[in-house]
């Protein structure tokens, strides 16, 4: 019962984030109102549950979401846990008390709220989460939320900027995250939290571990601004101040240290840990605290000091020890606490002097001395000045370095750069209250500075309250709290043994506080000596902008990309056909590698004839290509490899291919030579020699790669189907040539199917070439006119007697072709060619006033009488187009056979007529029609 | 020669949609200009009812008929279900726009029909050449709608690049199909699995499967076989490159599936080397090219080819979960993609294609909520949780690290890194840039409302993702 009150807990914000964007029609205090409502619910019923937690329970929560991918709505409450959303709960509700009297009028304040509750549930699903990959999902969220909230003032160039180098570093980060955290699942086989905090020595043993180690540290490097992830958080203070007093000093940036506080049983003590994490953390520290001094913007300097004390966390974690998680986990509380505090108090100076720069900011104490009262004492916390809880857990770090078991002889490093780090730390905040407050008159202020509204510094009150009291009393205060939060931390669960520590703030005099008290002295000389450092500084260093870099980097990727895209896609066809060819060759030639190449059968003889044939057609390819310029040339050697081809097939015993092709070869000839009237006799030369060359190379490899992989099969004994067709085609087709048996009978089916193609293509093109109308030359290139002589004599005379006895042959072939080389489709073929022979040596109207032929009819009759053939067979009970057959004798001829397939072949003769004169006819129409009307003219 | 009477009924939907098409293709030349809304509702009803004929025959088992050269599995009935809703979410983006260029016209639904019928049939393909029927009928479909608006010349041209191109490919997929013949001695995927699984790895084979290899990742559009996809994108009418974006996808998912899993299973580890080769370079040149993309549909069409990136890490991972997670993939990009493309869709209007990135500058002070809605299938396409695009890029990452391929799964999220970037480009062109134009935007409000559907089932399906994973595992036997 008391568990199912998480998912409400994260669902009250989550929901709510509409509530105040509605209530702000009834003005901006219902708004602030109802975003505080809702968080102060949450809070309440946050409190309910806190009890259980200090006795040492840890609340789970379950419900099934994606079990088939490991991912539960699994929660869980446990110390840390507690810890946390007390403090985005707690500071939550005072940053939305401080922004109601931030916002000016004309802030959209109802979206504000609306985003930052937005933000509030996503932080709480983080720290609530039992499933890591919930966690992961709440923390994109939370990348996401703060990106609206960073870019509010969407006004203003600096804060879209700010927004998106935050979001791109942080979303980044979360994408590494994600990688880590499958990892991790994958490690330790499960994303429970439970399971994976328990199961430390499996992941540390696993060789995966560093690169989980190393992805889930991106993610939080990035989230908390760590070295070198650090520069999107002080471009990140173009937000409301408000926004920074929340993302900045407990909750966004506080998510990347609660990763390591969450893992820490299971990822930490191992000697990659220690150098990873306490070196990144030690870089951070020293480099947040050194720029911080030389800020001049107020909320520069507090993002660098946050930077540096997220780095100070780090650290303490990255030592791997109980205490320093302990110490770790104290300074987060106190962190957040004089962070929030001092953010509104810069918040208040900006709002009533008009300005953050600390050149001209001076000695507002006179204008303000209730908030300067406050501020200086949360920035005597920053300090580390005791009486202040920033001292203890100060105080705790330097005890910490002092006592680890790293570096052996370099050791002392570590108290070093504390000390030092420290001694930067006490410098700025010196200065953040002597040159606000002190030091001489203000300079040109936009506005006269004087306290701001009772309910603005509420908030600031509160916190510097709870600065005192911890810092005074700490074992009546943050004593339970520290403890459950500590103890989950170390040991993952409530309820484990913790290291003994103490919360006193009198300790006797020791080491720790000898640092303590270096630090306050040398933070106090640097401030006096602080313009003659700052001199120093701008001399030694040049402004380093990183963000600038980021954006020049950027704008890298961006040229790296155009230049990639202009690479790759530069529009061109040619180029993309030989990246295709390319990228095909490579693929072949890379399977090609390491296995042998030529098969078990031994390589044929090769005789004389085939070697010609081979040569002749290597040749007249080659001679394509190269007189590919000069249009008829190329097509008379195009017609050579068609001829040499159809010799081929007769080499290997295939007449009836032998002469398909031959026929074929004819048609399409003529039909090029049509399309070639209407264009120039030669066309223009585009390519460059080196483009040439390229597609030369290119050429070979290809054609190459084919060679090789011929040769490849040619060798390799195969299982060839044609002794299936072989021993049936005479029992069930009643033929012995088998290609005519397999096109009419085995595959009659495809060939009605193709029949019925070429006639629908025919129809098509004669429509297309309907009311088409081609200009054409009277002259070629060279301005010679044609012949005069439009059907020379001799063709026409010789052409006459060669229809009827094409005839003939056509007839013969189709008749014999059951048996013997032949068919309806050669036999239609050469009966078309001896047609188009008459339209060419007599002319189209010489031609049609003889034979009236309707094309289209026949067309249609050959598909028809084919289709019905098959419906015959249905006749007398057997399936479509099964075959029957019966032997006839002729005179001259001889006996034959006379097969229902004979039927069928003569609608695939008709057919091929019919649509190859449609086509060619109609193409030739196009020109000589033209021409005879100009004649006429 | 005589066969078995197939079993007509699991192919009820090819057959019924065959049968409308011819109908409406006929019955479009007796309709007048103004009653050729009647072709569009027809073609709409042949959808929906294919969707019902497919449902209904939606079993759990396996079945094959045509001598094995159909079959009907949960995997087939899937992707044909959400190959209709996509063609019939296209159509109805694509009714205003189609209009307002005077493209209403006939052929553009009954290719696009015929093109659905090729999708069906290379999803339930079980033979070398039926897969190779349905590429060619979708891709001949495909070529003459890019081809339809005659007089642009970006149009003509982007379709000749596609048909050529498309010509070349498929040339060598029938060139590695007949190597795969010659060697197993069979065009039927299961006896082809069981010849190979016999002789192993040999060299024609390894040839067959390299040529079958540019074929399908052209068709998907995977680097380096890529470069008709912006060209064409880019050149066709937007709604006719909603069409090809997206449902082509869950067929050509479906191609793979059969070719390199049903037939060629036994030389896993030579198509996986492949796959990972063709999946690191379009997860890396989609993602990096697509930074520098000034127009939208460019940008969307390189972040396609990263998609289909992710989509082949799925597929080689070589488990029933990888295969779950390439289908989920392939299907939540679909979704994404007609939310993208729809967008431009709905953007654009008589005169202006709101295809350059810089016409949704400051879309947010002109209509904040379909900026919203861009926004979440920005941040979908990106992969950022709990939209969908999470979930799908989630579970191939953890088919690759089950794999044991960690390396990968890192490359695989540094690329969505870069990715990320141009995505939130357009985020930010939406809400932090000065609109161009000031007047209010008023789209139409069928797209609109369409689109709002569209952009919000990204967000509901991301936050309920569980019954369309299951449906998914449940296709590949999980």
């Amino acid at each position: 019962m008391n568990a199912a009150l998480l998912p409400i807990i994260i669902l009250l914000p989550l929901l709510g984030a509409l509530l105040p964007v509605l209530a702000i029609r009834l003005g901006r205090t219902a708004s602030a109102w109802s975003a505080a409502a809702l968080s102060g619910i949450a809070l309440g019923l946050l409190l309910t549950l806190v009890p259980q937690v200090f006795a040492g329970e840890t609340l789970l929560y379950r419900l099934d979401w994606l079990p088939a991918y490991g991912l539960n709505l699994a929660l869980r409450l446990d110390g840390l846990g507690v810890l946390f959303a007390l403090l985005i709960l707690g500071i939550g509700l005072l940053v939305i008390l401080y922004a109601r009297y931030y916002l000016s009028e004309h802030d959209p304040m109802g979206r504000f709220y609306g985003f930052l509750l937005l933000f509030m549930a996503a932080m709480l699903g983080v720290v609530l989460s039992e499933n890591l990959l919930l966690m992961l999902i709440f923390w994109e969220l939370t990348s996401l939320s703060s990106f609206l909230l960073i870019g509010y003032w969407k006004h203003r160039a600096d804060a879209r900027q700010g927004a998106r180098l935050a979001l791109t570093i942080t979303g980044g980060g979360g994408l590494a995250l994600l990688a880590g955290i499958l990892l991790l699942g994958h490690i330790s086989g499960s994303y429970e939290l439970s399971v994976v905090l328990a199961s430390t020595e499996t992941i540390q043993a696993h060789p995966l571990y560093p690169a989980t180690l190393v992805l889930i540290l991106l993610g939080a490097f990035t989230k908390s601004a760590q070295f070198p992830f650090h520069f999107w958080l002080p471009h990140a203070m173009a937000a409301p101040t408000p926004v920074s007093a929340y993302l900045h000093s407990a909750t966004m940036v506080k998510a990347g240290v609660f990763l390591l506080a969450r893992l820490f049983p299971a990822l930490a003590g191992s000697e990659l840990w220690f150098y990873l994490v306490a070196g990144t953390g030690m870089v951070t520290l020293l480099l947040g605290a050194y720029h911080a001094l030389f800020k001049h913007d107020l909320k520069g300097l507090l993002a660098y000091s946050t930077i540096s004390h997220l780095g100070l966390i780090t650290l303490l974690f990255g030592l791997g020890t109980p205490l320093g998680a302990v110490a770790g986990v104290f300074h987060i509380i106190n962190h957040a606490i004089f962070k929030a505090s001092l953010f509104m108090a810069a918040g208040i100076i900006d709002h009533e002097s008009g300005t953050r720069d600390m050149r001209k900011l001076n000695g507002l104490w006179r204008y303000m001395p209730h908030t300067a009262t406050l501020a200086m004492v949360a920035a005597a916390s920053m300090a580390g000045v005791p009486l202040f809880n920033g001292f203890l857990s100060k105080e705790m770090f330097f005890a910490e370095t002092l006592h680890h078991s790293w570096l052996g002889a370099w050791h002392w490093l570590l108290p070093v750069g504390a000390t030092l780090a420290g001694v930067f730390a006490v410098a700025y905040s010196i200065r953040f209250i002597h040159d606000v407050f002190f030091n001489g008159d203000p300079i040109d202020l936009p506005r006269t500075p004087h306290e701001p509204p009772r309910y603005m510094k509420v908030p600031v009150e509160i916190l510097v309250a709870l600065c005192l009291l911890v810092g005074i009393f700490p074992a009546w205060t943050v004593a339970p709290l520290l403890a459950s939060a500590a103890a989950s931390t170390v040991n993952g669960t409530v309820g484990g043994a913790l290291p003994h520590y103490s919360l006193a703030v009198w300790h006797g005099f020791n080491l720790p506080l000898l640092m303590s008290v270096i630090a306050i002295a040398g933070g106090a000389l640097i401030y006096v000596l602080r313009h003659q450092l700052f001199a120093l500084h701008a001399r030694l260093f040049r402004p380093f902008d990183a963000k600038a870099l980021f954006e020049r980097q950027l704008e890298q990727i961006i040229g790296y990309a155009r230049r990639l895209t202009a690479l790759l896609e530069n529009g061109s066809l040619q180029r993309y056909l030989m990246l295709l060819v390319a990228s095909a060759v490579v693929l072949v030639a890379s399977g090609l590698w390491g296995s042998p190449l030529s098969g078990p059968l031994p390589a044929g003889e090769v005789d004389a004839v085939t070697l010609a044939g081979a040569l002749a057609l290597a040749l007249s390819a080659i001679t394509t290509t190269l007189w590919h310029r000069r249009r008829l040339v190329a097509l008379i050697q195009l017609s050579v490899v068609g001829l040499v081809v159809s010799i081929a097939f007769v080499r290997f015993a295939a007449p009836d291919l032998a002469l398909t092709q031959l026929s074929v070869e004819m048609v399409t000839i003529i039909l090029l030579m049509l399309v070639l009237y209407f264009l120039p006799q030669q066309s223009p030369a585009e390519s460059s020699p080196l483009r040439i060359g390229r597609d030369l190379l290119l050429a070979v490899a290809a054609g190459g790669s084919v060679a090789l992989l011929a040769w490849g099969v040619l060798t390799r004994p195969y299982q060839t189907i044609g002794d299936y067709f072989m021993a049936n085609s005479l029992s069930g087709g009643g033929g012995s040539n088998v290609v005519n048996v397999i096109l009419v009978d085995f595959r009659g089916f495809d060939t009605l199917g193709e029949v019925t193609v070429l006639g629908i293509a025919a129809i098509g093109i004669v429509m297309m070439l309907s009311g088409l109308q081609l200009k054409m030359p009277t002259a070629d290139a060279a301005g010679r006119p044609w012949a005069r002589e439009r059907y020379p004599m001799i063709l026409a005379v010789i052409s006459r007697p060669l229809l009827p006895l094409a005839l003939v042959v056509a007839i013969y072939l189709m008749l014999r072709g059951h048996n013997m080389p032949g068919g309806g489709f050669i036999a239609g073929l050469v009966t078309a060619i001896a047609l188009i022979l008459q339209y060419v040596a007599s002319g189209i109207a010489w031609t049609q006033q003889r034979m009236h032929l309707d094309y289209i009819k026949l067309t249609a009759a050959g598909v028809l009488l084919a289709a019905l053939t098959g419906l015959g067979s249905w006749a007398f009970g057997y399936p479509y187009l099964t075959s029957s057959f019966g032997h006839f004798t002729l005179p001259l001829l001889g006996e034959f056979e006379l097969a229902t397939a004979m039927l069928f072949d003569l609608g695939v003769f008709l057919a091929v007529i019919g649509s190859t004169l449609l086509v060619l006819a109609n193409l030739g129409k196009l020109s000589v029609l033209k021409h005879t009307l100009k004649e006429e003219r | 020669m005589n066969f078995e009477i197939p079993n007509f009924m699991l192919a009820m939907p090819e057959i019924f949609v065959l049968g409308m098409a011819c109908f409406i293709l006929i019955l479009d030349l007796f309709l007048s200009e103004r009653s050729r809304v009647v072709t569009y509702l027809l073609t709409q009803a042949t959808l929906v009812g294919a969707f019902l004929l497919s449902l209904g025959l939606y079993s759990s088992a396996r079945e094959l008929t045509f001598s094995d050269s159909f079959v009907l599995d949960p995997m087939a009935s899937v992707l044909k279900l959400a190959v209709y809703a996509a063609v019939f979410m296209v159509l109805l983006y694509s009714r205003r726009y189609l209009r307002e260029r005077g493209m209403f016209r006939g052929e553009f639904f009954v290719l696009g029909l015929f093109g659905v019928l090729g999708m069906m049939v290379m999803i339930s393909a079980h033979s070398l050449l039926t897969i190779y029927m349905g590429l060619e009928l979708l891709s001949l479909s495909m070529y003459a709608m890019v081809a339809m608006q005659r007089d642009s010349r970006v149009a003509a041209e982007a379709a000749m690049k596609y048909f050529i191109l498309g010509a070349m490919a498929s040339a060598m997929l029938l060139y590695g199909m007949s190597m795969i013949y010659g060697v197993t001695g069979s065009l039927e995927l299961g006896e082809v699995s069981a010849a190979v699984a016999g002789q192993g790895s040999q060299l024609i084979l390894i040839f067959g499967l390299v040529f079958l290899m540019v074929g399908v990742a052209f068709k998907l559009g995977a680097v380096p076989f890529h470069m008709w996809v912006p060209d064409v994108y880019h050149g066709a009418s937007t709604a006719v490159t909603l069409y090809i974006s997206t449902a082509p996808k869950l067929a050509a998912f479906a191609m793979l599936m059969r070719l390199l899993v049903d037939g060629l299973g036994a030389l896993q580890p030579q198509w996986h080397d492949i796959l990972l080769l063709l999946a690191i370079l379009s997860l890396g040149i989609g993602n990096v090219v697509a930074i520098a993309q000034t127009n939208i549909k460019r940008m969307l069409a390189y972040s396609g080819i990263s998609h289909v990136g992710f989509l082949l890490l799925g597929v080689l991972s070589g488990s029933p979960e990888g295969y779950a997670a390439g289908m989920f993939y392939a299907i939540v990009y679909v979704l994404m993609g007609l939310g993208g493309f729809g967008m431009v869709i709905l953007m654009s209007r008589a005169g202006f294609e709101a295809d350059q990135l810089e016409d949704y500058k400051g879309l947010n002070e002109r209509s904040p909520w379909f900026a919203l809605m861009m926004m979440f299938l920005m941040f979908s396409m990106a992969g950022v949780p709990p939209f969908i695009g999470f979930w799908a890029k989630l579970s191939v990452l953890q088919a690759v690290v089950d794999a044991n391929m960690v390396w990968l799964a890192a490359v695989a999220v540094l690329f969505s890194v870069i990715g990320a970037f141009y995505y939130l480009r357009l985020i930010k062109l939406m809400y932090f840039d000065g609109p161009l134009e000031l007047s209010p935007f008023r789209p139409s409000p069928d797209v609109a409302l369409l689109f709002s559907v569209n952009a919000l089932a990204v967000l509901l399906i991301g936050l309920f993702p569980s019954s369309l994973m299951a449906i998914c595992r449940q296709a590949m036997g999980l």
